[in-house]
């Protein structure tokens, strides 16, 4: 990566939604609204959408193939999001700028799409629609918010300098060569984990409290969703967490508590082994290959 | 009135002293602090010893409270007596075993053995366990009881131990600001039903779960957490079918004349707030 891009890494305002391919629209349906507790918001024949908190939506599940997937991440408006053009294209990234269609499907002003260099698709958008209404769950599972995406990643190092030069991202800790990246005060919004082909990993809400972790954990054992990883708590985020299957074979989770890092604390990433127990402090079983 | 202190220590008989002296030091955690003719110490706190195995009836059973002053102990066998329990004074072999300065034994109306020990011994040396499970100390038990009605009126009324909530007709209570020391539960015969070590942290609760899991440790609750004393918690069975308990987070209560006991339902959700079903049959 060239060092000598003039300008300002762009800033990153939020981490703000993900889309999913399925050919079984119905099935992501039931798991979205029974399993993860999502209010349903749109529904076409050809894609749903779903809030976990105070926006419009946070995951769309739309028909098509379910290696089809994006990441969504929100710029402050138009200016930025044409430096982000022409910074990602200064770095080697091809990035298109969607039609009106394509940003009014996503509900915002405007969008640009582009692949890190593994193939993971992402998305910038301007002014993403909040909602006036507030999020009212089909259950009760606590969920605070769209939290953080883990995503698989051919070439790290790359993928990581891509968050860290072309954007305001900053490495927060690493385990192994697996890099936890973040843009605000929550430890991490992005996971790069090593694998043999890309694609999202894992979606991640935050739910209120140990108490509302635990009670889904009971919760989905009784609806036999298939836990893989967890209850557990990170050495590196703090955060607790529980990783169960989705649709698809795409992995959910729910995380509660964690670290919180203030600004201009001159807090240093971490280097973790690349062991379970980097993983998890509790011991935990976990059936994720990218996790042990 | 006898004034309860503290939970003291608990004695259990078992036929394998070597397995039960495994089990307290490899998988719950304890220290050694003492190997007698036949019988095991163990340490879990800044006292001497709070647990102790012997050779013997795994139905021998004894839970010891601390009582302020030799006064207190003479006013409280005289009590007792009076009521019509046989009390036992303790001879100073006896005393010496249980490393206490004087005690009396007796049965509560359950028929529980129960000791009161004046001046237990206090450790110089800090507890440090076999292995890190975080046990902050010993810190209740629970017992059996034939008659809840009737216990709870001998624990509150002949002792200073007041109701902090109910679980259907099971009292839990407190003798100090820790919101149970002792626990009831409806049982046909006298027992402990469990024995309690609060570790740091809900951490050490999980850690512990999956390290006992692993190890083929009979789980029977949890990890769940109490609505009742808001204490996250684990129970597993140990020797002779004891049921240990690991918690974290017990409520205190301050507030002596605000505070008002609270009743909750005797089925699983007045046990765990977050949905964990117990293995336990006095917990049904």
């Amino acid at each position: 990566m060239s060092g000598e891009i003039p300008g300002d890494r762009i800033a990153i305002e939020q981490l703000r939604y993900v889309r999913l391919g399925t050919p079984d629209l119905a099935t992501a349906v039931d798991f979205a609204q029974r399993v993860l507790g999502l209010q349903m918001i749109d529904k076409t024949d050809e894609m749903v959408s779903f809030r976990s908190d105070e926006r419009d939506y946070t995951l769309v599940y739309w028909r098509g193939e379910p290696t089809e997937q994006a990441v969504g991440f929100e710029v402050r408006d138009m200016a930025t999001l044409e430096r982000a053009a022409e910074r990602l294209a200064a770095h080697g990234f091809k990035a298109t700028l969607g039609t009106a269609e394509d940003a009014a499907r996503r509900k915002a002003r405007s969008l640009l799409s582009f692949d890190d260099a593994s193939g993971n698709r992402f998305e910038l958008v301007v002014r993403p629609l909040n909602s006036g209404w507030r999020y009212f769950p089909s259950r009760d599972a606590g969920i605070k918010g769209l939290e953080a995406v883990a995503l698989r990643s051919t070439s790290v190092a790359r993928d990581e300098a891509l968050w860290t030069e072309v954007f305001n991202g900053e490495v927060r800790d690493w385990v192994g060569d697996a890099a936890y990246i973040g843009f605000d005060a929550v430890h991490h919004r992005l996971a790069l984990h090593p694998a043999r082909k890309a694609g999202i990993l894992a979606i991640e809400y935050a739910v209120e409290d140990v108490d509302l972790l635990m009670q889904n954990s009971y919760f989905l054992r009784s609806a036999q969703v298939k836990c893989v990883d967890g209850p557990g708590r990170r050495p590196t985020s703090g955060q607790l967490f529980l990783t169960f299957v989705g649709p698809d074979g795409m992995l959910f989770s729910f995380v509660a508590e964690g670290d919180k890092i203030a600004a201009g604390t001159g807090r240093r990433p971490r280097q973790f082994a690349k062991t379970r127990k980097s993983f998890c402090a509790w011991g935990s079983d976990c059936e994720v290959p990218e996790f042990l | 009135m006898i004034k309860l202190q503290d939970v003291s220590y608990v004695r259990l008989g078992t036929r394998d002293l070597e397995g039960a002296g495994e089990f307290a030091t490899d998988y719950l955690g304890l220290e050694v602090s003492e190997r007698g003719r036949g019988s095991l110490y163990f340490k879990s706190d800044e006292r001497e010893h709070t647990l102790c195995y012997f050779e013997g009836d795994p139905a021998d059973q004894v839970v010891a409270f601390e009582i302020g002053s030799r006064g207190e102990l003479d006013q409280a066998a005289a009590e007792l007596e009076r009521l019509g329990h046989a009390v036992h004074r303790g001879t100073a072999e006896e005393a010496e075993q249980r490393k206490v300065r004087d005690f009396i034994g007796f049965n509560d109306p359950t028929g529980n053995r129960i000791e009161l020990v004046w001046r237990p011994a206090h450790s110089g040396q800090r507890y440090h366990g076999t292995r890190d499970a975080g046990i902050t100390g010993f810190s209740h038990v629970g017992l059996c009881s034939t008659d809840l009605a009737r216990d709870e009126a001998f624990w509150t009324r002949v002792c200073n131990a007041r109701v902090s909530d109910r679980i259907g007709d099971a009292p839990l209570l407190r003798i100090d600001e820790v919101h149970h020391t002792i626990a009831m539960f409806p049982s046909k015969k006298p027992g402990i039903q469990h024995i309690n070590h609060q570790v740091e942290s809900g951490d050490d609760v999980m850690r512990s779960f999956h390290f006992l899991n692993e190890r083929q440790v009979h789980m029977v609750f949890g990890p769940g957490r109490h609505p009742t004393s808001s204490a996250r918690f684990l129970y597993f069975e140990g020797p002779d079918g004891m049921v240990f308990e690991y918690s974290s987070g017990v409520r205190s209560i301050a507030d002596e004349l605000l505070y008002r006991e609270r009743q909750f339902p005797m089925d699983p959700k007045g046990f765990c707030k977050w949905g964990a079903k117990p293995d336990i049959k006095e917990f049904q």
